[in-house]
Parts: C-alpha cells; sequence; structure tokens
C-alpha cells in the first residue's frame, strides 16, 4: 500500500514525573524508510522519549511535530489520526475480547447504521495478521490466550489496521527469542520499505546493528549522539550508553556438585510432558520458541495452574500446597510477566520488596539492603511501583526472589527488558544463590544469557524436552532442536 | 390438577421474569462498560412512580411507558455524571442514587397523592383477555407491551455488545480503558450512553411491575434489582446467561406464590426463597465469572 512519508522530530523535549525529570532538553528526528533504534540504561528516558514523539505524553518543554505540523494536542488520538501508532512495552490488549475486536476497536468497519461488518473485518484482519507476521490459527482467540509474541504483532496488527505511516515500538523484542526477534525485524524492515517510519526502543545493541539504520543513545534523560548504524560500533554505544560507568564482572561460574538431585519436576498432563532434575548448585537452562510449555512449567512449579497435576519435589519433600508454602520450603519463583504476577503495581517500592516475607524480617533492613543490593532507583522505599522503569521493576521482583534463604530458584525472563548493568547485578545474583546451593532452573528467551548462566540447555517443544544440549552447542543446531527437528535424548 | 399447577407456574414465571431480566439487562450494560451500578432496584423503582403520575397525568398507559422511561434514563444519566465526569466511586454513587430513589419516591407520593403506601390506580394496557385459567393469564402476559419490550431487550442486548460498533466500544471501555482511550475512543461518552441505556433497561422492569398492579406502591421493587444484579454476576457479566439465571429467580418467585396456599410452611419462609437462592446461587456460582477487567477503572485523564 503507497503511504504518504512522515518525519517526526521532537526539538528540545523534557518533561517530568512529578519531582523525577525523565527527560530534558532532548531533540530526535525520526525519518521515513528508516529504522530508527534509541537506546540507553533504564531510566534513561527511552520509553519517555517515544510516549512523547506517539502522543502518549505531553511533553512540559519543547515540540513533537509530525510531518511538519506540531502535534496539538498532544494525545494518542491525535497522533494515531495523523498516521503515528504506539506499540507499548507493556500492551494494551483487551484481553476477553477476541483478535478480531482487539484489531477493530475503535476504527470498525461497518455496515452502516454502526452494525458491525464481521466479514469486511475478518478479511482485511487476514492480510494485515500476514503482513505483521501473526498466525491466522490465533485470529478467534481471546487476546489473553494469545503468547507474549503474537501478542506482539497483534499491537503492530491494531496500528497498521490504523494505516499507521509511523510506528514507535517499546522493547519489541524484549520477550522474544533471537528468531523471533530476527523475523519482527523482517518485517519492520519491509514496513519501512514502504516508507513508514520505524522507532525501536531496545537494550540490544547486537539488534542495533543488525537492523536499524541510524541509533541514538539517551542517558539520564539527556540525548548523548546519535549515529548511522554503519558508523559506528558496539564499544561506541556501550561508552555513549554507559558513560564514565564501568561494568561489573560476571562471577564465573562452578561446575555443579555430583549430588543427587535437590530439585525435580515431573508431569504427565497439562500441556506438559516432562521431567527436570536439577542438582544443588546447578542452573539449567530452559531454551524454546515462545509458547512452547514454559509458562505452563514455570506456573505449575509455583503451585499455580496445573500444580496438582505435576509432581514438584524439593530436598527430598513433595510440595503439594499453594505459592506461598512453596515459597516458605524454599522454593523462589520469578514469573515472566512481572507487572501481572510480580508486583503489586500502585502499592510502593517498600512494600513490593517484602511481598511474602511480612511478619518475618526486620523490615526496614530488608528493604534497605535490597534497594542498596540491587541498585534500584530511586532508592526511595515510599514510591509507588508503577512509577519505576521496567528494568527497576524487574529488580524488586529479582531481589525478592533472590535475597533469601533459597532451596530452588525457577527464573523466567529474568532480565527481560532490563539495561546491561541491571543484568549484570542479576546475573550475579543467580550464580551466586546457585553457588550456595540452590537448584536453579533459568527460562529465557536470551540465548546469550542461557550460554553464560546454565550448566545445560534444556529445549522445550510443545511442552517436551525436545533435546537436552551442552552449553557451548552451535546456533544451528539449536535452532533446530527448538524448532523441533533435531531429536536428541 | 397437577397439570394445571404446573402450568400456573410456568406463567407466574414468565411474568415475575420481567423485571428481573429488564434490571439484569440494564447491569450488564452498564458493568460491561466499566460503570458499576448497584442502583438498579432504584431506577426501577423510580421509573415505575414516573410512569404511574405520567399515565395518571395524561391518562395514557403509553405515554406512561415514555414517561417511567425518561425518568429512568434521567436518574441514570446523574449516575452516570457523577462517576464518568465527577469520578465519584460508582458504589458510593450507586448507594446514593438508591436512597434518593427510594425517599424520592416517598416524598412524591405524599405530594401528588398525598397518600404513604400507594398511587391512585391506573388502567394500564389491559390487553387480553379476563378469566383465572392458566391459558387467559399466559394471553395476558403475552400481550402485556412492557413485556414485548422486554423481550425486544433480550434479543437486541446480546447483539449490541456482539454485533455492533457502540457494543464494541462499550466492552472495551469495561475490559481496558486506558487502550481503548488510547485506540482513539471517547470512553467517557460511551460509557455515559451505556448507563443511561441501563437506565432505560430498568425503567421497562419497573414499569412492569408498576403496570402489573396498576398503581405504584411504596417501596414496590422489594428488592428485585439487587436480584437481577446478583444474576448479572452468577452469569459473568454475559447477557444470555443472566436472562436465564433471571428465570430461574423467577421459577422461585412463583413458587412461592403457587405453593403459598398448598404447603403447611409459613408463608415468610417460602417469602425468602428467591433472596435465600440469590445468596446461594452468588456462593456458588460465582467462582469461574470474570468481571470486567476495567470496572470501575478511569483512564489517565492528565497524560
Amino acid at each position: 500500500m503507497p503511504t504518504a512519508s512522515l518525519r517526526i522530530v521532537a526539538d528540545g523535549v523534557g518533561r517530568r514525573y512529578g519531582a523525577v525529570r525523565a527527560l530534558a532538553d532532548a531533540s530526535i528526528a525520526l525519518e521515513p524508510g528508516e529504522i530508527h533504534a534509541i537506546v540507553g540504561e533504564n531510566g534513561a528516558g527511552k520509553s519517555t522519549l517515544l510516549a512523547l514523539l506517539a502522543g502518549a505524553r505531553a511533553p512540559d518543554s519543547g515540540t513533537v511535530s509530525v510531518g511538519g505540523v506540531p502535534l496539538v494536542p498532544a494525545t494518542p488520538r491525535e497522533a494515531l489520526r495523523r498516521g503515528v501508532g504506539l506499540v507499548r512495552q507493556h500492551f494494551s490488549l483487551f484481553d476477553a475480547l477476541s483478535v478480531e475486536d482487539n484489531a477493530a476497536l475503535g476504527a470498525e468497519l461497518t455496515r452502516g447504521f454502526g452494525v458491525l461488518d464481521r466479514p469486511a473485518v475478518r478479511t482485511r484482519l487476514a492480510r494485515l495478521a500476514e503482513r505483521a507476521g501473526l498466525d491466522l490459527g490465533a485470529l478467534g482467540l481471546p487476546a489473553g490466550a494469545l503468547a507474549v509474541g503474537a501478542r506482539q504483532r497483534l499491537e503492530i496488527v491494531r496500528v497498521l489496521w490504523r494505516d499507521a505511516r509511523a510506528l514507535l515500538l517499546d522493547e519489541p523484542t524484549a520477550v522474544l527469542t533471537h528468531g523471533e526477534a530476527a523475523a519482527l525485524y523482517a518485517t519492520l524492515r519491509s514496513l519501512a520499505g514502504e516508507g513508514r517510519t520505524v522507532a525501536v526502543v531496545t537494550h540490544k545493541l547486537d539488534e542495533v546493528l543488525a537492523h536499524a539504520d541510524r541509533v541514538t543513545v539517551l542517558r539520564r534523560g539527556r540525548v548523548v549522539g546519535s549515529w548511522a548504524t554503519g558508523a559506528t560500533s558496539a564499544e561506541e554505544l556501550t561508552r555513549a550508553i554507559m558513560g564514565d560507568a564501568s561494568l561489573p564482572t560476571l562471577l564465573r561460574l562452578e561446575p555443579p556438585s555430583v549430588a543427587p538431585a535437590r530439585f525435580t519436576f515431573s508431569a504427565s498432563e497439562g500441556g506438559l510432558d516432562l521431567k527436570l532434575e536439577v542438582r544443588p548448585g546447578e542452573i539449567v537452562g530452559v531454551a524454546g520458541v515462545e509458547g512452547n510449555g514454559q509458562r505452563e512449567l514455570v506456573r505449575a512449579i509455583a503451585g499455580l495452574e496445573g500444580s496438582s497435576r505435576a509432581t514438584v519435589v524439593l530436598d527430598g519433600v513433595a510440595l503439594s500446597g499453594g505459592p506461598a508454602e512453596r515459597r516458605l520450603a524454599g522454593l523462589t519463583v520469578v514469573h515472566e510477566d512481572r507487572q501481572v504476577d510480580g508486583l503489586v503495581l500502585d502499592a510502593t517500592l517498600g512494600d513490593n520488596l517484602v511481598l511474602g516475607d511480612l511478619g518475618r524480617c526486620d523490615e526496614a533492613a530488608t528493604i534497605a539492603r535490597r534497594i542498596r543490593a540491587f541498585g534500584i532507583v530511586p532508592a526511595d522505599p515510599s514510591v509507588a511501583v508503577r512509577s519505576l522503569s521496567g528494568g527497576n521493576q524487574q529488580k524488586v521482583v529479582v531481589a525478592r526472589a533472590l535475597d533469601r534463604e533459597v532451596g530452588a530458584a525457577v527464573l523466567a525472563q529474568p532480565t527481560r527488558g532490563v539495561d546491561l548493568a541491571a543484568q549484570r547485578a542479576v546475573h550475579a545474583a543467580i550464580v551466586e544463590v546457585a553457588r550456595a546451593g540452590a537448584a536453579v532452573v533459568l527460562v529465557s528467551a536470551d540465548l546469550g544469557e542461557l550460554r553464560a548462566l546454565a550448566h545445560r540447555l534444556v529445549v522445550l517443544v510443545r511442552g517436551k524436552v525436545a533435546a537436552e544440549l551442552p552449553i557451548d552447542v552451535d546456533d544451528a543446531t539449536l535452532g533446530r532442536a527448538m524448532l523441533g527437528l533435531e531429536q536428541v535424548a | 390438577m397437577s397439570g394445571s399447577v404446573g402450568a400456573t407456574m410456568a406463567v407466574e414465571t414468565l411474568r415475575m421474569s420481567v423485571p428481573y431480566v429488564c434490571a439484569a439487562l440494564g447491569g450488564v450494560v452498564s458493568e460491561r462498560s466499566g460503570v458499576v451500578n448497584i442502583a438498579l432496584d432504584g431506577l426501577m423503582l423510580a421509573s415505575a412512580l414516573g410512569g404511574v403520575a405520567t399515565a395518571i397525568a395524561t391518562g395514557s398507559a403509553v405515554a406512561g411507558v415514555a414517561g417511567g422511561v425518561a425518568t429512568g434514563v434521567l436518574l441514570a444519566l446523574l449516575h452516570a455524571v457523577v462517576v464518568v465526569r465527577g469520578r465519584v466511586d460508582g458504589i458510593v454513587s450507586g448507594v446514593a442514587i438508591q436512597l434518593l430513589a427510594a425517599a424520592g419516591t416517598r416524598f412524591t407520593l405524599r405530594a401528588l397523592y398525598d397518600s404513604a403506601s400507594n398511587s391512585p390506580s391506573i388502567e394500564g394496557f389491559r390487553l387480553g383477555p379476563a378469566g383465572a385459567g392458566a391459558t387467559e393469564a399466559l394471553a395476558r402476559v403475552l400481550l402485556d407491551p412492557i413485556a414485548w419490550l422486554a423481550l425486544v431487550a433480550v434479543a437486541g442486548v446480546p447483539w449490541l455488545l456482539r454485533s455492533t460498533r457502540f457494543g464494541l466500544r462499550l466492552r472495551g471501555a469495561g475490559e481496558n480503558p486506558e487502550a481503548a482511550a488510547a485506540a482513539g475512543v471517547n470512553v467517557g461518552a460511551v460509557r455515559i450512553a451505556a448507563v443511561a441505556l441501563s437506565g432505560a433497561l430498568c425503567a421497562l422492569g419497573g414499569l412492569h411491575l408498576a403496570f402489573d398492579q396498576h398503581r405504584f406502591e411504596s417501596g414496590m421493587t422489594g428488592g428485585r434489582g439487587f436480584i437481577g444484579l446478583a444474576a448479572v454476576i452468577v452469569a459473568g457479566w454475559r447477557p444470555g446467561r443472566a436472562v436465564l439465571a433471571c428465570l430461574g429467580f423467577a421459577a422461585l418467585d412463583a413458587a412461592q406464590i403457587v405453593l403459598q396456599d398448598r404447603v403447611a410452611v409459613a408463608h415468610e419462609l417460602l417469602q425468602a426463597l428467591p433472596y435465600v437462592a440469590t445468596l446461594v446461587a452468588i456462593a456458588g456460582l460465582t467462582r469461574g465469572a470474570r468481571a470486567p477487567a476495567g470496572l470501575g477503572r478511569h483512564p489517565d485523564p492528565h497524560p
């Protein structure tokens, strides 16, 4: 479809949230036909800048203009009307509504008199789903039943539905596997090829260098610089992102003890058919394409859905109670969706940090220790967790999970959407609990993370262990295993 | 004899289900849009008096229906504006509307008709044959224009929610108001319209009660709006199931009346049947029920 090009420019924009200055005097120009990456630490102002460009927030100072015309009023509705669509980090779908309803809502096709034209909706949806890489089998489901990767694609469908000429995506690959991320960038590239303007906020420099045309780096709310990706390097970008701060080095991992399994999980029903044995000090990496039983595995272990059909044994004791009971028994779980399963968003940072430990610890001291140990910003226990950046929210979840006596830890996407420094802190904490003798199950879409931390890899395909692989397996073999093509016992 | 008891039960169930069904559909429409509406009963009561007073003043039953619906819509709009524009908690506003309706109808009854208990009688519609048999009773139930309107609502509300732009936006506003606003939906306007429609539906329920009795009686809804609300919750906010739940409550109501003279149980106990059933249903059947995710939540007003 031909699309008139749309240049989006922010000129000296600033934005505060209460006392926190998220962005100051930032300028950026998004060119049609380009993929423009915006990178920076957690809390550097990336998401805020994107929200200002998309009208989701109004700037306190400076101007945003779309196609040369100031974006006034600065509302998502006005931005959409001008052809600017935002895909948020935390999805804004209607979970109880069908994929079809989600796509059409707000820009419905009707047969007149406000009656929905379902056949026309389906035809258009089928076409856009293909453009956005959404599995056509998903079209009849409620959005809440989709896996994270498919939800992402649905968000893109919703934006394309409105004929957006610019797509702004906030950490779109944070939850995707390497292959899914590459496919997403291929989709974005073809959209950019049609003259659309594409901007992506991300943490992953390898993606930026591989897929983006231009990159803008933010640090502490200010634009540090902007480069054509061909004219820069990972080293230069890392220096720009981190400033003078240096990366803590990752602790070297020790081999696990030869002791018998400390933690075992087995299930043969409810979409899972597998047995997992983890020795003390061992980190087992669970790899797989999103939606192949990872979520079910984690929830069954935690004592949520499906736990009645699974057997979980820790230190020789079968765990059969609910999540709170299991936590007391020494099991710790980090779920993949921190905002839904990990945090009480409207409660304070302090309360969230000691959820589950209330009455069992010196709360003030525990809160202070966890904030310090994980470098949570702002270090003010009285702020609402909702106001923290995504990376700092994740630190809260991980701090609560790992800063305690841990028998077994099950961690799903523990560094999803987290910056480099925080990633290192989380990784160090994982290595630390393993070194102290915990059995660790690490579910991650980030193969680099699995390779850096795990002792061995388990590949899930449709809820079964399709392959067990050493961590130094080559990418091609691992990729085939994740697609279910490689059968290795 | 037992056949005739069964027939009477069935007819009475149909007749008594109308107020429940109207209230429940009103509840579904309001709450699926995200606005808590616990004042269904009050809306019914006020509309019943509004309808009767209009019918008495004009001598026209049709004008009475219009007056009743107008009363329900206006009172519902008050609730909607307070909740949507004023951002007052829906429960608080609902309690206020409920109390306003209860006290306001007593006051109006006294002011207009100088009575603490009831209005003068009205003609109503009186279509269908006289006579005490079940067949005649069935004909009277089926020939009641208000029951027709209720039937239209039974078919129309699910269709409206499922197949129209307004219905889709209404569900979106109730499910995720922030996302609906971001998608360009005027969440406030959609909600106000939904609550107004809720008022009209409740009005039909109140009008059915009053026209059935051919007069307004103080407190004549007897908590039926709350039972309708219970049906909404039992049904998981789905209109079709809510109607079925209402038929169940109405059947108990009818059983209570039919059994009154036939079994040796204190009739106070029998009269409590629908309310006890409501409690049991709420306690037993609502575990899987999922309220609209955005119920009572407002989109961020100051981005």
